[in-house]
Parts: structure tokens; C-alpha cells; sequence
């Protein structure tokens, strides 16, 4: 409350006003003051709202109006939450919220969000400032990874021979107890890989969290802080990762994006 | 095999990118700063996107269908021409298969959430609530290491 605050922006905070029986404030994250935000952009909802700060001391909510009658959580609704959180952090510091958080009003986001939290907001700023996350996905080639682990397996190798050319209700215990050695051999696989491409990493992350993984053959599903200026040594290290990975595991490398999984909401 | 770098939600407009909305979804849904006790505004669906994301709970179902993969894996090379070797060693029918489900089940998730975003005019606001708590979790405290956080058990 104390701190002088502006509202930035084209809209007219007084019609927002009229309109605050309808209207909240879909609040993307926290950013410095003096953020330039990316031109045209709109924010999710429909209709969009216009996207801008509201700034307080030397921080600033990254916002934009959204019907509270509309439901929301459309795909475009996410894409539009991460595109622009993520354009935001490709420039500078940001502190990306949890798709979906909506405050009464711009008066609410002032004297709720930013007056109470300034300091520890600006904290966390200046702590990720010159960072950005980077995800490395990588996916098992199901051929490849098959072979392997009938080759490391012999009681596999028995119960792949067991079911060849039976049907399959005839075969249900032996191709469950099948699946279920080569489901254990992938995560086991997993670990492994997922360890050995973070030891190969080092030095190029400040911080790493494993995700889990988002399907049954992924290999890799890691999250990294890394320094913005070092994404290309980054992109270095996992094409050569790629290449010794050919046919094994196809790599991806998202980002950069705003530091979600460095900015974890304490239970 | 391959490496690129792109944003996270890239193909978004386009419609290219195969598991462009999956990768968003896993990252915006349940990760980030979480502030407690805001409008409610009704996110229609999202319970379910967030599970059928994550299909990652080993099942009798997916012990089968691995099975069967390893059943039609000839390693053997006898049975078969050789195009069907080839393909079966490269993973690239079942793989696309994978790919499908996967898609499939974002999709359904994306149908189920229109065919809510209908019904459910939840007059959302829900009482504008009062106090916000915001909790920031310094992820990087101490100096600069490597560090694994153990995976968060939830869901």
C-alpha cells in the first residue's frame, strides 16, 4: 500500500473498475519493474485481454483481465500462459505462477500479492537473473531398447519364446510377467541414463530436478537451470550426447523457458 | 538421433508439433508459483488433462502391449522379409503407435474439456477471496551445485 504504484498499460483501470463484478486479474508471474513486455501480446481468455504490468516498488505482476464467468483452460489458454512467460525469459528475470491464478483486481494484485511479497519477489529475482530452464526430454527407441533388454535377460529371452506364435489368451501370464521385466528394465535403464547425462552435463546447470517421466519409454525427463549465455555449450554437449545415443534415444531440448521448476510452491 | 532446441510451445500455432501441447501442459500445469486462495475461476477440465498427461502408472496394459512388442521383434530375422526386419528393428510401427496413443489421449482430454467448457458455466465468481499467500521456494539457496530434489510424490 505504501509503496507508489502505477498501472501500466492501455486499459483504464476506472473501466476495469465498472467491470470488477466480471473481470479478474489472471496473474502470469513477477518480473522486475522495468520489464519491457513483448509487442501485441495478447493474454488467454476469451476475449483476450491485453497483457501488462502492474508495478509496485521494483517489482511488477505480469497480468492480464479475464472473464471470471468463462471457464478457463483451453489448449490456447496454456499455450498462451507459457509463450509468454517463456518470451519474457529469454530477456531477463522471471518468477513463473501455476497456470490458473486469477486475483479479484488490479487493487487485489497490489495489495494481496506484490506489498506483502516485494522483498522475497525481488529476492528470487535477482537469484535466477541471467538463468533461464532448459528440459531435456529423451525417448527410448522401442526396438532398440527391446533388443537390449532381451539380450541382458534370459528369463525374458525364455517367455518371449514362450508366447511366439501362441495367442494371446493362451499366453496372458507369461506376457504379463514379460511386460512387466522389460517395464522394470526401462525405469531401471532411466535411472541410469538419466544420471549419466546429468554427470556429463555438469558445469553447464546451476540446478537440476528430474522429472517424472511423462511416458513409459521416456529416458531422460530432466529440468535444468542453466546460465542463458552458456545454451550453447548446453546444445553442444546434448548433440554430442545425440550422437552417441543414434538409434537409441532421440533427445529433445526445450527452451528457454521461465524457471518453473526452480520456483516450487512449499507444500 | 536428433537434437534441437526449441521453445517449449513450439508448433503451437502451426498445429506441427506432435507433443507440443503435452510438453506445455506437463510444465505450466503443475509447476511454478502457486498462490492460495484467489478467485476461483473454474478450470474446466484440468483435472483430467493432468492425469491423462501423466500416463506413466504401469499397468497390466502396458506390460502386454510391451509384450507384444517384443513378441513381433524379430531378432531372429527368419520369419520375416526383410523390409518387415527392418521396420521392426527401427521400433517405427510401434513407436508410431505410442506416439498415437499418447496424441490420442490429449486429444480426448482437449474434447472432453470443450464439451465441458460448454456445460460447466460455473458463475465463477466465487467470492473474490481475501488474504494471498504467496510462498517462494528459493530452488537455488547455497551456492551453485549440483543438486537432485528428489521427485515430488503427488498424484
Amino acid at each position: 500500500m505504501g509503496r507508489p504504484t502505477k498501472v501500466s498499460g492501455a486499459s483504464a483501470p476506472d473501466q476495469a473498475a465498472a467491470q470488477s463484478q466480471t473481470l479478474g486479474s489472471y496473474v502470469y508471474g513477477i518480473v522486475r519493474a522495468n520489464a519491457k513486455l513483448p509487442s501485441g501480446q495478447r493474454g488467454l481468455g476469451d476475449p483476450a485481454g491485453e497483457v501488462r504490468l502492474i508495478q509496485q516498488g521494483e517489482i511488477a505482476a505480469l497480468v492480464s483481465d479475464v472473464r471470471l464467468d468463462e471457464p478457463l483452460g483451453r489448449p490456447d489458454d496454456f499455450y498462451a500462459h507459457e509463450r509468454l512467460l517463456d518470451a519474457l525469459a529469454a530477456k531477463g528475470p522471471v518468477l513463473p505462477f501455476r497456470f490458473g491464478a486469477v486475483l479479484a483486481s488490479a487493487d487485489a494484485v497490489e495489495e494481496e500479492l506484490l506489498g506483502p511479497h516485494h522483498d522475497d519477489f525481488l529476492g528470487a529475482l535477482n537469484e535466477v537473473e541471467g538463468h533461464a530452464e532448459y528440459v531435456v526430454k529423451g525417448r527410448y527407441d522401442e526396438g532398440t531398447v527391446l533388443t537390449e533388454i532381451l539380450a541382458e535377460s534370459p528369463e525374458a529371452q525364455a517367455l518371449r519364446e514362450a508366447i511366439r506364435g501362441k495367442p494371446e489368451d493362451a499366453t496372458r501370464n507369461e506376457r504379463i510377467r514379460l511386460g512387466e521385466i522389460i517395464n522394470a528394465s526401462i525405469e531401471a535403464k532411466r535411472e541410469m541414463d538419466t544420471n549419466l547425462l546429468a554427470d556429463a552435463l555438469t558445469g553447464l546447470f546451476t540446478q537440476a530436478v528430474i522429472r517424472d517421466p511423462s511416458h513409459e519409454q521416456d529416458a531422460v525427463h530432466l529440468a535444468l537451470l542453466s546460465r542463458t549465455d552458456e545454451q550453447e555449450r548446453l546444445e553442444q554437449a546434448l548433440r554430442e550426447f545425440g550422437q552417441r545415443w543414434e538409434g537409441r534415444v532421440t533427445l529433445r531440448l526445450l527452451g528457454p523457458m521461465a524457471p518453473y521448476d526452480f520456483v516450487v510452491a512449499q507444500a | 538421433m536428433s537434437t534441437s532446441v526449441q521453445p517449449a510451445s513450439a508448433g503451437a500455432g502451426g498445429g506441427g508439433g506432435p507433443s507440443g501441447l503435452a510438453d506445455v501442459i506437463d510444465t505450466i500445469l503443475d509447476k511454478g508459483l502457486v498462490i492460495d486462495a484467489y478467485v476461483r475461476v473454474s478450470l474446466v477440465g484440468i483435472e483430467i488433462l493432468t492425469i491423462d498427461a501423466r500416463v506413466v502408472v504401469a499397468s497390466v496394459d502396458t506390460y502386454l502391449r510391451f509384450a507384444e512388442a517384443a513378441n513381433r521383434l524379430d531378432m531372429t530375422k527368419s520369419e520375416k522379409g526383410l523390409p518387415d526386419v527392418i521396420a521392426d528393428a527401427k521400433g517405427v510401427p510401434s513407436q508410431d503407435k505410442a506416439k498415437d496413443m499418447i496424441q490420442g489421449v490429449v486429444e480426448e482430454a482437449g474434447d472432453s474439456l470443450g464439451e465441458l467448457t460448454g456445460k460447466q458455466r460455473d458463475p465463477a465468481a466465487e467470492a473474490a477471496e481475501s488474504e494471498t499467500e504467496v510462498e517462494v521456494d528459493r530452488a537455488h539457496q547455497g551456492p551453485p551445485k549440483r543438486k537432485f530434489r528428489p521427485k515430488r510424490e503427488e498424484g
